[in-house]
């Protein structure tokens, strides 16, 4: 029985230790400790917002270069778009143009050889009606009157042409 | 047979407790487990005070145990039962149990020394002062008459109000003993255990014969097992003495909500 009795001197020792203890771990050694450990967990605690803060604004300029990306591809294929159609509509009107150009020049030479032709065949007529009378003076050995002079001319002419029209 | 009575006798008589420096123990006698006490709070405060100026923002070493040590009882156990603002406010009187009753358990485990908890003195002076705390936690809080009356919950009926207000009272009083002699008994149960061990390898050693080498090797390894089984109880008694200090801190500081 006495053996379970507690004895004064171990209260007294127990009593006195746990009390200066108490002061001595709260006072100095649980304050740095915890001081530590709430300071690592709020820096944590800071860090973690702001990654989050980071990624949030990593993912607002990503969507915003994606809409900027979509926009200036859009705006790309609109001014190729028109490019292409301007250069059509020039490629279209320079090819009218010397489409009427040719034409016109075309006509123009061909005015000119129709012009060309009526000319020289004048020319080719009055030629072939006196040499024509000069070949036939001569093989007739004989004055022609002035009628038979006129209707041989008729005649050649009318020969001539003839010819031509073969 | 005589011989293991006769060391029985002895390791009884050396778990006994006993005066350090003089014959009979007077009131400020230095006994022996008051002696190994004295050990473990020079190690619990070179422990923490070396330990707490060796802190950075990167832990590492000791600084390190202390902050995982401290983390552990403060968040762990008073900021989880507590909540954050009391558990924060009550954290160093559970802490300096913890670590005093953890420190003084681990120190007995040392061959040649004996656990400062392992005496009904200690054990039952720190469940007192346990007590004294939480009671006193409870009047401030709630004032000495509330917190009285909070003794009988509410919707009890008159006539059984006598008997439910002694019976708490009862409770409330068993409360420093019962956290005392789990203590005590935890650590004296053990050091008797592991001093059985030794005593049944020694006699076998002293007979040399293959039946008490048998016996002799299996209470070895029974020793050995149960050495390491006394550190888990170590640490485990240290938890049930806070955690239960922190219950009813938690009691007193919530007495008049029911």
């Amino acid at each position: 029985m006495e053996a379970i009795i507690p004895k004064v001197p171990e209260v007294l020792v127990a009593l006195a230790s746990f009390i200066v203890l108490f002061v001595l771990l709260s006072k100095f050694a649980f304050p740095p400790v915890t001081t530590m450990l709430d300071g690592r967990a709020e820096k944590i605690r800071e860090s973690l917002e702001k990654a989050e803060e980071t990624r949030i604004e990593a993912e607002r300029l990503l969507e915003e270069y994606r809409v900027q990306m979509a926009e200036a591809r859009s705006e790309a294929t609109k001014i190729i778009e028109q490019g292409r159609t301007v250069a059509e509509n020039m490629k279209n009107e320079i090819l009218a143009k010397a489409r009427e150009e040719a034409e016109a020049e075309k006509l123009k030479a061909v005015e000119a050889i129709q012009a060309e032709k009526v000319a020289a065949m004048s020319e080719l007529q009055a030629s072939v009606a006196n040499l024509s009378v000069a070949v036939a003076g001569k093989i007739l050995g004989q004055k022609l009157t002035a009628a038979d002079h006129a209707a041989l001319i008729e005649r050649s002419i009318a020969e001539v042409g003839s010819l031509h029209e073969e | 047979m005589d011989n293991m009575g006769k060391m029985v006798e002895e390791l009884l008589h050396e778990l006994s407790v006993q005066p350090l420096f003089s014959k009979h123990i007077g009131t400020f006698t230095l006994t022996n487990y008051s002696f190994f006490l004295l050990i473990a709070f020079v190690l619990t405060v070179v422990f923490f005070l070396v330990g707490s100026r060796r802190l950075s923002l990167v832990p590492k070493g000791i600084g390190n145990v202390v902050e995982w040590a401290v983390s552990f009882v403060r968040d762990g156990l008073c900021i989880d039962m507590l909540g954050s603002e009391d558990g924060r406010k009550y954290f160093p009187f559970v802490g300096t149990i913890f670590f005093f009753v953890l420190f003084n358990d681990v120190l007995g485990l040392i061959p040649g020394a004996k656990p400062g908890t392992g005496t009904l003195g200690t054990t039952f002076t720190w469940g007192a002062i346990v007590f004294l705390v939480y009671n006193g936690i409870g009047i401030k809080k709630s004032g000495f008459v509330r917190y009285i009356k909070s003794f009988v919950p509410s919707g009890t009926p008159v006539v059984l109000m006598p008997l439910m207000f002694l019976l708490e009272i009862v409770s409330h009083f068993l409360r420093p003993l019962t956290l005392g002699i789990r203590l005590y008994a935890n650590m004296y149960a053990g050091h008797i255990m592991l001093g059985i061990f030794a005593i049944l390898v020694t006699i076998s050693l002293e007979s040399l014969s293959v039946g008490s080498a048998v016996t002799g090797g299996l209470a070895f390894v029974m020793h050995v097992i149960m050495y390491g089984f006394e550190f888990f109880v170590a640490g485990l008694q240290a938890y049930i003495f806070s955690i239960l200090t922190t219950v009813y801190i938690n009691g007193a500081l919530h007495a008049t909500e029911h």
